[in-house]
């Protein structure tokens, strides 16, 4: 990659370091983004949700264009008319998939299993939709995955696991992985991305042991309470009772939350790190996460209890603050030797050829 | 008047780029790479970005490259988004504030169940006859058992039903009533759609020394039926469902699962109205057939025992899909007073 012209970096010697590291940098700050979060809400309702995908562009384009690496910020580039286009066409889907279940349940079981089938393209197409409109320097993301390994990956593995009493699960959401991230390209290079089954193991069987210690604290949590209620004379007095009925709500909510936070938070940084830690973008570049569970624990709880305490005001602030955390945790460690990337995409480079695309290929999506 | 934007270039096609800049005046746009001049295009062969508040400018060029402002707040003086003035206009965000959850709960809690109300009048009877007959195999073949209640008991009640339909003159072809043992459902009654109703030995043994009370349980399910309950609730748990996947779209995790919860209290609240309906149309039917309105409360005040121990006031009726059985005896009490 050519470095001489990069804004913020000096070239290193070449001939003793032959990479170069450099940190993932997000601006992007919690007061400007709340200002477009809630107006665009507003524009949203007010036009009866077509200004959505006029939302959702100018979200990723902030979110986007705010992540930078070595100066360099990242694009979003769809149109807002295609992400309605697929809005519509997931407007369509849902509303046939639901009022089939609901008018004729016992069709709506073939159309169950017809969205089996359809689910793997649906996903595929995101994906593809999705890293092709997103570019760094000026070259775009692919994904080249088929419908049949995505079939095998997100709908007979799962199945098939089911019947294993889950013990092929943790397997199976490693090929799924695999599948996904070894068919990402970055212009003419691919991304190769070697995990371990074992890892996999080794988080689902954290989620294990901790959900046990969690269980511990809830039988603790109970005594305690119990000895209190029955202080209080819970089945006498039907006011206090009641008063006692909505303390234990919720404690028993706040433990939830604290619960789901700690063991999303184990997986989420053990896989995050390990996925991240063993891809390498041929040549180019290969990266360091170093998500530590704790302090992403402690961020998801904190985010989930600011969200209910502004009744969701707090949306803006959780994303920047979770942009920023994971951006802080990811490092690239470039090549100093490899060349240009040069774009794979066979059809116009610019924004203006845009308009060409098929009618299905969209991000056919409510998000 | 000319104006000098600071930046990357990227030329067409690769990861190449360059430090730039951008001298813009009104007729024409300069790109200098190094101090050089590169390429002088016109306004209209460049597509500018619509300005976001907090990201930098960036132009495409038709050729393919690109240009990416360094300062993300740096603005052409030229023109002027009226977008972003919006994002960053601090009396609309914080009328925005008030107005987002106003206008939702106005979506949820009125004008849907409105749409709701009105379209499913639109809606051919073949389609509830339909969704009643199919859901019923299901429910058939899941929970329901043959009734262990002697034929004559089950006679007793269906009689008591033709000679209520009768005289109300609503169809009997259209209402079926059929006797059920239920581990499932315990001492319950239900409708569905096209008039099918289903009542439970267990509730039947309950009420077993009040035939009016059975009746009046009967007609709260024929209220459901006449008043297309199952249709509206259909209906407005998709558009419920629907509005909030388009409104908040970008919404995810736990953020979705707090929607989530909102949008049930919205739809549980929905359902306790349907039910204060079919209790006013068993309340009006009753005393059309000349029989006491406290046929109806001595009904709940079955389920009162029941429930007695899980029934809260307050807080926790808002989790409820049922009004409050004490408030439903009340008002049976009090009908017609």
């Amino acid at each position: 990659m050519d470095i001489t012209d990069t804004p913020q970096q000096q070239e290193p010697p070449a001939s003793i370091n032959t990479t170069r590291e450099a940190t993932v940098n997000f601006s992007g700050e919690t007061k400007e983004f709340f200002g477009i979060w809630i107006v665009n809400l507003l524009l949203t309702i007010v036009t009866l949700g077509i200004y959505s995908a006029w939302a959702k562009v100018r979200t990723q384009q902030y979110f986007y264009g705010n992540t930078s690496i070595e100066g360099h910020a990242f694009s979003y580039l769809a149109q807002p008319l295609q992400i309605l286009k697929g809005r519509i066409l997931a407007v369509i889907l849902f509303a046939t998939y639901s009022l089939t279940l609901q008018f004729a349940p016992l069709v709506g079981i073939g159309i169950f299993i017809i969205m089996l089938f359809l689910i793997p393209w649906i996903l595929n197409q995101s994906l593809r939709f999705n890293l092709r409109m997103s570019s760094y320097r000026n070259v775009r993301f692919s994904f080249k995955g088929n419908y049949g390994d995505a079939f095998v990956y997100w709908i007979l593995l799962p199945i098939a696991s089911i019947f294993t009493m889950y013990l092929m699960m943790p397997w199976a959401m490693k090929k799924g992985d695999e599948y996904v991230y070894n068919n990402i390209n970055y212009g003419d290079k691919a991304l190769e991305t070697k995990i371990d089954t074992g890892q996999y193991y080794e988080t689902v069987l954290w989620i294990f042991l901790v959900s046990i210690g969690l269980m511990f604290g809830v039988v603790a949590i109970a005594l305690i309470l119990g000895g209190f209620s029955s202080l209080m004379n819970f089945q006498a007095a039907d006011s206090s009772g009641m008063g006692v009925g909505i303390g234990i709500s919720i404690v028993t909510g706040v433990f939830y939350v604290f619960s789901i936070s700690v063991l999303s938070a184990i997986y989420r940084a053990r896989i995050r790190n390990h996925i991240l830690n063993n891809s390498e973008f041929d040549g180019l570049a290969t990266f360091k996460s170093k998500v530590e569970v704790t302090p992403f624990a402690i961020l998801m709880f904190t985010n989930i209890v600011a969200l209910i305490f502004t009744a969701g005001l707090a949306y803006p602030w959780m994303k920047v603050r979770t942009a920023r955390f994971l951006a802080q945790a990811t490092t690239v460690v470039i090549n100093n030797d490899s060349d240009d990337v040069l774009d794979a995409m066979s059809e116009s480079q610019s924004a203006f050829g845009e308009e060409a695309a098929e009618v299905f290929d969209v991000d056919i999506a409510l998000t | 008047m000319i104006q000098t934007i600071k930046g990357q270039y990227y030329y067409p096609k690769s990861s190449k780029s360059a430090c730039s800049q951008l001298v813009i005046s009104d007729s024409s746009v300069n790109l200098l790479v190094e101090g050089q001049s590169d390429q002088i295009t016109h306004h209209d062969e460049l597509q500018w970005r619509p300005n976001i508040a907090g990201v930098a400018i960036e132009v495409d060029f038709t050729d393919g490259g690109k240009f990416i402002a360094t300062d993300r707040h740096q603005r052409l003086h030229q023109t002027h988004s009226r977008l972003e003035t919006f994002e960053k206009n601090r009396p609309l965000i914080l009328a925005s504030v008030f107005l987002v959850p106003f206008l939702m709960w106005f979506i949820l809690t009125v004008a849907m169940p409105k749409l709701a109300e009105e379209s499913v009048v639109l809606i051919p009877q073949s389609v509830p006859n339909q969704m009643g007959e199919q859901s019923f195999q299901i429910i058939e073949e899941l929970f329901l058992s043959p009734s262990e209640l002697p034929a004559q008991r089950q006679e007793a009640v269906k009689a008591q039903w033709e000679s209520a339909l009768t005289q109300l003159s609503l169809p009997t072809a259209h209402f079926k009533l059929h006797v059920y043992d239920s581990e499932y459902f315990g001492p319950n009654a239900f409708a569905l759609p096209n008039g099918t109703v289903v009542i439970t030995d267990d509730l039947i043994n309950k009420l077993d020394d009040n035939p009016d009370a059975i009746l009046a349980v009967l007609l709260h399910e024929i209220g459901h039926v006449e008043l297309k309950h199952s249709l509206r609730i259909v209906a407005q748990s998709i558009s419920n469902t629907l509005a909030i996947a388009v409104i908040f779209g970008d919404v995810e995790g736990m953020g979705e699962a707090i929607l989530g919860t909102g949008s049930s209290l919205v739809l549980n609240s929905f359902s306790r109205d349907m039910e204060s309906e079919a209790d006013d149309y068993a309340l009006a039917k009753l005393v059309m057939l000349g029989k006491s309105p406290t046929a109806f409360s001595d009904a709940m005040k079955v389920f009162l025992d029941l429930k007695s121990a899980h029934e809260q006031g307050d807080l926790l009726k808002y989790l409820s899909s049922h009004p409050e059985i004490k408030e439903r005896i009340k008002k049976a009490e009090e009908f017609g007073l």
